[in-house]
């Protein structure tokens, strides 16, 4: 296998791919070049669609028709791997070249074990190993990515996602290839499991000093973590060069504009200007409030605290958008449910407009559904199969009593899609299925801007979208509270979307809010070590900042499990509108 | 142009000449559904429109001249008894559809019933529920529907044969149903709808159930094909309406004569070909529902 040992790297030369589909030839790779050096991490970056991933699968023969690799050469240390016939680029796989696909963790077999998983990939290439030096190989293996040994007796099931994603990375270097391709190894993850598992990644790249693509189309993840950038647009490179270079003089202008998608602490758009509070509603009384609201949940004998009581104030008069902050199992999902009435509480009570919403007056409840609206993360969910996509918007329209007659109806759907730069025409008559994820997502966003809500629960409503897109929802987000006056409780993970759009951040760990305050102290000076290390697991587009500036991510693990949960809120300072409390009985 | 049906106009939004549009592009992409049921109307024409025109005694015993060949007199012939075989092919396919409709109605309704019981309340009402049906599962029907069938005192007619049959025919509904609507009550547009101010009936009526008719139809239509096999299989060993013309007796009377070896060809391919075309007919509607049912299964363009 190893033909004298010449290290030169992967060059490619005119790759072309394209599709053959009903509407005629897509070119998804249009004349490519590039090169990744031995031991180069190269990242390639782009929008779905850009052919980033198509270029990867051609490097792994895994182009499947319609599509078809038309021209090109790609050499991998003296071997031309697009020449190769199917049963030879299957023994170059996971030897070679190694490919970890996109959510590769949900293609572990749910019903066998990670040991018996990792020896499969060997064995299938010719590997068979047996005995204990099956055992020492895998625990070899699981070592380098970071997992105790006992892993390999476990059942995927067993794992959480950063574990999975890294026992991901144990079979894809299981025989040391020589060239790793990460098609977006984390984009399911938080934060901070995303920084471990780039960590990990990195350092297994350095162990076997093999060659490394990472495709993406985070900027911040890229400026952390590659050495080149490979920037692709419509199949072609657009830009191709040193991540400083890039980073510090971008020459094309869809660089910048990938650059300035990302929020930046640098980039805080100046706060627009509220017009006038809605009057039409006494003010003085707070639009949402919770008095020491907690939620257990049961399950046999064990007992799950998924919020500690919690208590806030939100006026009537000020819009303001909330941002809770935290991981998952943090419990700001819970909290958003039992703001929207999904759950009951199993303490304390959730006041809308002065009314608990539990037990509401005579009319208060059409008039809580009316406005109090949410946005989900997983916009496909949230659309009947059954439908066409104008049923989410012509269903609250109707009960609501909104529109009369079908003219107006149709009026506010159209009003709805232009309000989120949609097309209603190529819109309203589609189901689901046949809309890209970012579609989907905007009009359920345009939907909300449509009923004019005065109170919006957006659940991770951008971790599922492409970075461009990303600034246009948040964007949208503004402009609800700007021009509708509308207060939203943003929940993410992501403490970067919060800085861009928060007027003040909660930081919610293990149910409780460790730290809160307005958006430049808690995210630009965060004091709690659970703060501290969710800002420094953000990956800031900026590559002379790097991650981990307040230590290891162990040391800062570390510093966050001795933090004593029982010690107050953190309250940094206080923002008129929102008052953070201990109970508002008496 | 693969998006033809939703580009263009939105004008027409919400009228009935765009819903007319959606319908008939929809049927173009979907033949086997087209098909099959052409293929059962036929069926259905020549059941309930030939009784307009033949008599029902004429299907009976001793009514006809017997074992004569398709001619002019006798369109399909006559067997050896003197029954016409075209009185037959009426009557017979008409009895053994109206087993197959009503056994496999009662079974749908039950198993609706109990499967939506199941998934909707959880809990007990699901544990039992779910045990009496696996248990029952396990058991090959046909063994207890001979066991029933040969205990009914007196002659049986084709309307306690319906009966007999559903008794097990709401098996597999019951677990498909509970499993759709399981799945489905946590989805999230159930969410949306409930943010749309959908009240908690009108999420069961019209979120789930149109999500749900599919299901139906699709396992209705199964269920009518297994109550029609089990009929025509118990009918085939003799233990079917004697006094009536269904198709499985008709079977069972041409195994009994010899038909195969005595040449009269006429007497077993006339109820063969209807029962063929039956079953493929309900293969074709299934397999169509089935499409409908899974619209991310659709292929685009028109």
């Amino acid at each position: 296998m190893k033909d004298g040992g010449v290290m030169k790297g992967l060059s490619v030369t005119d790759l072309r791919v394209e599709f053959y589909t009903d509407d005629g030839i897509v070119k998804a790779v249009d004349g490519v070049d590039f090169t990744v050096r031995p031991g180069v991490r190269t990242g390639f970056v782009g929008e779905s669609g850009s052919g980033k991933t198509t270029t990867a699968l051609a490097l792994m023969g895994m182009i499947e028709p319609p599509g078809r690799v038309v021209s090109g050469q790609a050499d991998l240390d003296g071997l031309d791997i697009l020449s190769l016939t199917e049963e030879e680029f299957r023994q170059q796989r996971l030897a070679t070249v190694s490919y970890i696909p996109q959510g590769a963790m949900n293609s572990l077999n749910p019903v066998a074990r990670i040991e018996t998983q990792i020896l499969d990939g060997m064995a299938d290439h010719g590997h068979h190993l047996r005995g204990s030096e099956a055992a020492d190989r895998v625990a070899e293996l699981l070592a380098q990515v970071d997992l105790p040994p006992n892993v390999g007796r476990m059942y995927p099931h067993e794992l959480s996602g950063g574990m999975k994603q890294r026992a991901c990375i144990a079979i894809s270097i299981a025989l040391g290839p020589r060239l790793l391709i990460a098609d977006e190894p984390t984009s399911a993850l938080d934060v901070i499991t995303q920084r471990r598992v780039m960590e990990t990644l990195g350092k297994v790249q350095e162990t076997i000093g093999s060659s490394l693509i990472l495709i993406g189309h985070d900027m911040g993840l890229m400026a952390q973590f590659v050495d080149e950038m490979m920037v692709m647009r419509d199949g072609k490179v657009v830009e191709h060069g040193d991540v400083a270079d890039i980073f510090g003089s971008p020459e094309h202008a869809y660089t910048r504009q990938l650059i300035d998608a990302v929020p930046s602490l640098q980039r805080k758009p100046a706060a627009a200007p509220i017009s006038s509070p809605r009057q039409d509603r006494p003010t003085d009384t707070p639009l949402l409030e919770l008095d020491n609201v907690g939620k257990t949940y049961r399950k046999g004998r064990s007992r799950i605290e998924a919020l500690k009581p919690l208590s806030f104030r939100l006026d009537g008069n000020k819009p303001r958008v909330i941002a809770v902050v935290g991981q998952s199992g943090s419990g700001k999902t819970t909290l958003g449910s039992l703001v929207l009435g999904f759950e009951t509480v199993t303490q304390g009570t959730v006041r809308f407009d002065g009314e608990n919403i539990l037990r509401p007056g005579k009319d208060a409840t059409s008039r809580f559904r009316r406005e109090v609206q949410a946005i989900f993360q997983d916009p496909y969910a949230s659309y009947n199969p059954f439908y066409k996509v104008d049923h989410v918007l012509s269903v609250p329209l109707r009960n609501f009593g909104v529109a009369r007659g079908r003219e107006e109806a149709l009026g506010h759907m159209v009003e709805a899609c232009h309000s989120v730069g949609l097309e209603p025409a190529q819109t309203i008559h589609r189901y689901a299925h046949q809309m890209s994820g970012g579609q989907r997502q905007r009009l359920m966003v345009g939907r909300a801007i449509m009923l004019k809500p005065r109170l919006l629960v957006a659940d991770e409503p951008v971790s599922m979208v492409d970075a461009s897109l990303r600034s246009i929802i948040l964007g949208n987000l503004a402009t609800m509270k700007a021009e509708l006056g509308a207060s939203v409780i943003y929940i993410t993970h992501d403490l970067a979307t919060a800085y861009e759009v928060a007027d003040y951040v909660l930081v919610l760990h293990k149910g409780r809010v460790v730290e809160a305050g307005v958006p430049e102290t808690v995210i630009g000076d965060p004091r709690h070590p659970y703060t501290k290390l969710l800002v420094d697991s953000i990956p800031w587009p900026d590559p002379n900042r790097h991650w981990g500036a307040g230590g290891t991510l162990d040391e800062e693990f570390a510093a966050v499990a001795q933090a004593d949960l029982s010690e107050p809120t953190i309250i940094r300072d206080e923002v008129a509108g929102f008052q953070l409390g201990q109970g508002w009985t008496g | 142009m693969a998006n033809a049906d939703y580009q263009g106009a939105i004008e027409d939004w919400g009228t009935s000449a765009r819903r007319w549009r959606t319908v008939s592009a929809y049927l173009k992409r979907n033949p086997s559904l087209v098909v099959g049921a052409i293929l059962l109307l036929i069926l259905a024409a020549v059941a309930i429109g030939g009784q307009a025109f033949i008599d029902y005694r004429d299907a009976a015993p001793l009514s006809n001249r017997p074992s004569r060949p398709p001619g002019a007199d006798y369109p399909l012939g006559t067997d050896k008894f003197g029954r016409d075989l075209l009185a037959i092919l009426v009557y017979g396919t008409f009895l053994t559809g109206k087993v197959g409709l009503v056994a496999g109605f009662l079974g749908v309704v039950i198993g609706a019933v109990l499967g939506f019981l199941a998934g909707f309340f959880r809990g007990i009402t699901d544990t039992l529920i779910s045990l009496f049906t696996d248990v029952l599962l396990t058991i090959p029907p046909l063994l207890v529907l001979v066991v029933i069938a040969t205990n009914i005192p007196g002659k049986l007619d084709t309307d306690q044969m319906a009966i007999i049959i559903s008794l097990l025919a709401w098996r597999q509904p019951t677990r498909q149903i509970r499993a759709q609507v399981l799945i489905m009550r946590e989805a999230g547009y159930v969410k949306t709808a409930h943010l749309g101010g959908t009240s908690r009936l009108g999420i069961v009526f019209k979120e789930l159930m149109p999500n749900l008719i599919p299901y139906l139809m699709a396992s209705f239509v199964l269920a009518v094909a297994t109550a029609m096999l089990a009929s025509v299989g118990l009918e085939a060993l003799g233990l079917g309406p004697q006094n009536e013309p269904t198709l499985g007796m008709t079977i069972y009377w041409v195994m009994l004569e010899g038909a195969f070896t005595t040449g009269l060809w006429w007497w077993w391919s006339t109820p063969l070909i209807a029962l063929i075309t039956l079953f493929v007919g309900l293969y074709l509607v299934s397999a169509g529902l089935d499409e409908l049912a899974n619209p991310r299964t659709r292929r685009r363009g028109a």
